[in-house]
Order: structure tokens, then C-alpha cells, then sequence
């Protein structure tokens, strides 16, 4: 049993040799500056850009981009895949379909986009949404072909109409595979932005880092390799963990 | 008097999924069930005793025969007959109070008059101080006992249950059944109650139907004439005429098992 206080020296202790070896490698290294830059130049960077406003901007951009597709995607993907589930059929039809082009990933289809859409915020949207929604309406669809028909018929056997089964039953039941689907999607997602703002370059972390290559800018890349994986915490910690913790981790559904 | 559950000529042929051999399942399966009556049915592993309830719950249609609850033929499930699942059927995202109310929300009885229904349900399952907790933090006969609950607070003409008490341990399979000897006492209502457990067939029933081997029809009815007051299980095991009622219907339910059958 570890307890809090363990955790925190063992991260401080790992954190700090990292930087350690980190600067001691920068500058013992025969190699030129940009090559591998030392920790502090990358907080340098971080000071820098934040003054100058540049970075919040691009954060934001980037937050406000899988942001929003997150939510077209529990809006739209969430009540599609449910419907999608209701029937065996209409999932014998679509699962190969859907499976499909969740594989075939945003990324894939930017160079096709780029032709359709242009070099502008429209790609950008277009990409980041479709990678999120087809995992989404994918595990929503499953989901529902997952819940025990046992639940069903037992309400059946209370006298439960259709409605009221979706309601109580089936949603509820398709709630893990839900969660499992806006996990999967938000984190295709975040791949997919940072890739289309590399490519179609309008403001964002992605466009950041791919930027400051032309300038051999290698801090800078760090520091947004760094709020990428950072962002990524965040977004999980306080919009992914709390829905699950409020539903099914409270009904037993899930091992923690 | 006409019967609660009328069975006439009652069959059912489906086609295994996995082995796509078809099944003929019940056979030629004649039935009465009175108004008040607790029936318990037995048989041999695989010989249609869960076909027969699903089908008189409405959640199977018989390929032939006929089925009529209260003079009516059963096309479908409804809530004049309540059932109790063999594995845990209450929902895991429902509280033990919330579940137990589930048929009478169905039903749309006014919220005042659920919580006292629940409330009465839960003292009689001896679950109180528990009516918040989610069914994962039960254990399996405190799931059993809700399940039971539920269907009971629905206040079904008809109760259907399936082996409830199969999957429970023996010390709280005891418990449950002497809880529901002394609901059934209370309540009058009619039930019909499938097993393979041939002490718990005698001990709870006012008739055991014992079922043939493959297709299931009825080999044997044995009449249980022993008041609901003396079914405890410390007087079951002492009274003669348990036993010899019990020697009886375990050596019918023994005559149809053996041959390809024996397991």
C-alpha cells in the first residue's frame, strides 16, 4: 500500500533526475544548441510566449476546437448509435461500415480534405469531428447490443412499454460502452487536430510546433509536444473521470 | 371454480442456435393451476421447465397448445404476471429502493404511495438501512430478496419463478425459503415455482408437478397436504410424512433421469 505522500516524493525524485540528466546531457553533448535544448530554454519558451499572449491564444484555439467536437459528438454520435443498436439487423448492417471508417482515421482522410475543404478552419473541423464521431456512434451501437436481455425482460414482465425500456434499460446499460466510445474518440480526436492544425496551419498547438520547425525552433516544439500530452491529462481528468465516476463506477460496472 | 392457469396440449419445437438441431422442448403438456395455489415443478436438467414458465410469462410463444391465464390466452408479457429470474434481473444503476419501486412507477402510482410500498417491501425482505445501496453491494441473496421484492410490490395476479433461489448459498437458501412459505401465506397469491431441487420442491409447494424427461409433459402431480405454519425446516427434516413425500418425488424425477440423459 503506497500511500499519497509516497507517490509525491517518488514523481519529484523521477521528475528531477529527468531534468537533471536532461541539462547535464544539453551541455555536455557535442551537439549545436537547437539540437537538444536544455529544460530551462523550454521554460524560457513557456515564459516567452505566454507574455506575448501567443501561446494562451493557441491553447485555447486548440481546447476550443475538441471541445466543441466533443460535444457535437455526445449531441449527434451519442442518440445515432443508440438508434443505430435498437435493431440486430440495422447493426449487422452497419458494423462493418462503421468499423471502417473508424479505422480509416482523420489524418488519413486530411489530404482528401484539404482538396475538398481548403487550407482553413473548415478542415480542421471537419477532420477533428469525424474522427470523434465514429468511435462514438461505433461504442454507442454496441453498447446497446450489450445490455443483458434479461434486464429487458424483466421489464417487459412489469408491464414496461418500449419507451420507457430505452429509458431505464437500454441507456443506462449502454453507458460503459458510451464512456468507452467518448474516451476513444476524444483521444483520436486530439491526435487529429494536432495533425490537421500542423497541415492546414490556422493558430492552434499543433500548428505551434510545426511552425517552429522552419525556424529550428526546437524548444518551442518541446514545449508543445509538452501541453500536448498535459492538455491531454486535464481533459481526461476533469471531463472524462467525473462522468464515469458519477455513473457507472457508482453502479459497480467498472473495476477501479 | 375455473383455474388460475389453464395449460391444454401444450408444445414448443425451437432450433438450437449453436447446434441448429431442432428441439421439441414440451410435448403434449396438460396443466391446471387453482386460484391460491403455490405449484412447484420439477423435472430432469433440459426437460423444458424454464420454456414452460417463459411461455406463461409471455416472453416465449408456444409453437402449439393453448394458454390461458384467468380464461385469457397469453399473447405477450404483462404485469397481472410477475416474474422472478433465475440469475439476478434487478438493475444495476437502480438502487434497493428504487428497483423494488420499478413496477409501480410502470404502473404510475403516485410517489406517496410508492415509498410506503417500498417501505412495507423492504421491512418484509429484512432490508432496512439498505434501501440506498446499489445492488453491487449486496450480496446474492440480499440481490434475490430485492428481485423477489419487486415483482412482489408490482402486486402480480400470478407469481413466476425461475430456480430464484439456485444461484444463493444453502444457509441463505433456507432463509429465503421460508421467507417466501410465510409471503405466500400472507398473500394468497398463485405461484408457480420451477426447480431442479427436489426438497425445495416439497417444502414450498401445495402440489409438485413432476415433468418427464425431454419433451417436458407432466408424469406426476403429488398432493402436499401439510399446513403453510409447520414448513419450517427444522420440522422438515423430523416429519415422516416430508420424508416419504420427498422419497416420492425424488424417485419419479429418478425414473426420468438415466440413459442419455445422466449427467
Amino acid at each position: 500500500m503506497t500511500t499519497r505522500w509516497e507517490i509525491v516524493v517518488t514523481w519529484a525524485v523521477v521528475l528531477g533526475g529527468t531534468l537533471a540528466a536532461w541539462s547535464l546531457a544539453a551541455a555536455t553533448l557535442p551537439l549545436p544548441d537547437y539540437y537538444l535544448p536544455p529544460p530551462s530554454a523550454v521554460l524560457a519558451a513557456l515564459v516567452d510566449l505566454t507574455a506575448k499572449g501567443i501561446l494562451p491564444t493557441y491553447v485555447f484555439e486548440s481546447l476550443r476546437r475538441i471541445v466543441l467536437a466533443t460535444l457535437i459528438g455526445l449531441v449527434v454520435g451519442v442518440p445515432t448509435g443508440l438508434l443505430l443498436g435498437m435493431s440486430r439487423g440495422v447493426t449487422a448492417f452497419f458494423y462493418p461500415l462503421l468499423n471502417f471508417f473508424q479505422s480509416v482515421s482523420g489524418i488519413a482522410w486530411l489530404p482528401l480534405m484539404l482538396v475538398w475543404f481548403g487550407f482553413g478552419e473548415q478542415t480542421i473541423l471537419i477532420a477533428v469531428n469525424y474522427t470523434v464521431l465514429f468511435p462514438v456512434i461505433f461504442n454507442a451501437m454496441l453498447g446497446v447490443r450489450s445490455v443483458p436481455p434479461l434486464y429487458t425482460n424483466a421489464l417487459r414482465t412489469l408491464g414496461a412499454p418500449r419507451w420507457r425500456i430505452v429509458r431505464d434499460v437500454i441507456v443506462p446499460g449502454a453507458l460503459p460502452s458510451i464512456a468507452t466510445g467518448i474516451r476513444l474518440g476524444l483521444a483520436y480526436g486530439w491526435r487529429a487536430l494536432i495533425a490537421a492544425e500542423m497541415l492546414v496551419g490556422a493558430h492552434g498547438i499543433g500548428f505551434m510546433i510545426f511552425n517552429a520547425q522552419n525556424f529550428h525552433q526546437t524548444a518551442r516544439i518541446m514545449l508543445g509536444m509538452g501541453i500536448i500530452g498535459v492538455l491531454w491529462v486535464i481533459l481526461d481528468y476533469f471531463l472524462l473521470r467525473p462522468l464515469e465516476e458519477a455513473t457507472i463506477a457508482r453502479w459497480g460496472l467498472v473495476q477501479r | 371454480m375455473p383455474a388460475k392457469i389453464a395449460l391444454t396440449g401444450l408444445g414448443h419445437e425451437y432450433v438450437n442456435p449453436f447446434t441448429r438441431e431442432r428441439v421439441l422442448a414440451l410435448d403434449g403438456l396438460e396443466l391446471e393451476v387453482a386460484e391460491g395455489e403455490f405449484l412447484t415443478v420439477v423435472g430432469p436438467s433440459g426437460c423444458g421447465k424454464t420454456t414452460l414458465l417463459s411461455i406463461l410469462a409471455g416472453l416465449t410463444t408456444a409453437t402449439r397448445g393453448a394458454v390461458l391465464v384467468d380464461g385469457r390466452p397469453v399473447t405477450g408479457p404483462g404485469r397481472d404476471r410477475g416474474v422472478v429470474f433465475q440469475e439476478f434481473a434487478i438493475l444495476p444503476w437502480r438502487t434497493v429502493e428504487r428497483n423494488i419501486a420499478h413496477g409501480l412507477e410502470i404502473q404510475g402510482v403516485p410517489r406517496a404511495e410508492r415509498a410506503a410500498t417500498v417501505r412495507r417491501f423492504v421491512d418484509l425482505i429484512g432490508l432496512r438501512g439498505f434501501e440506498k445501496k446499489y445492488p453491487h453491494e449486496l450480496s446474492g441473496g440480499m440481490r434475490q430478496r430485492v428481485a423477489v421484492a419487486r415483482t412482489l410490490a408490482a402486486n402480480p395476479e400470478v407469481m413466476l419463478m425461475d430456480e430464484p433461489f439456485a444461484s444463493v448459498d444453502a444457509q441463505t437458501r433456507i432463509t429465503l425459503q421460508e421467507e417466501l412459505n410465510t409471503i405466500a401465506q400472507a398473500t394468497r397469491k398463485t405461484i408457480l415455482f420451477v426447480t431442479h431441487n427436489v426438497e425445495e420442491a416439497v417444502f414450498l409447494g401445495d402440489r409438485c408437478c413432476v415433468l418427464s424427461r425431454r419433451p417436458g409433459r407432466v408424469k406426476a402431480l403429488v398432493r402436499i397436504d401439510i399446513p403453510r405454519a409447520r414448513r419450517t425446516w427444522k420440522l422438515f427434516t423430523s416429519d415422516p410424512e416430508f420424508g416419504a413425500l420427498k422419497d416420492r418425488v425424488l424417485r419419479l424425477v429418478r425414473e426420468e433421469v438415466g440413459g442419455e440423459d445422466e449427467r
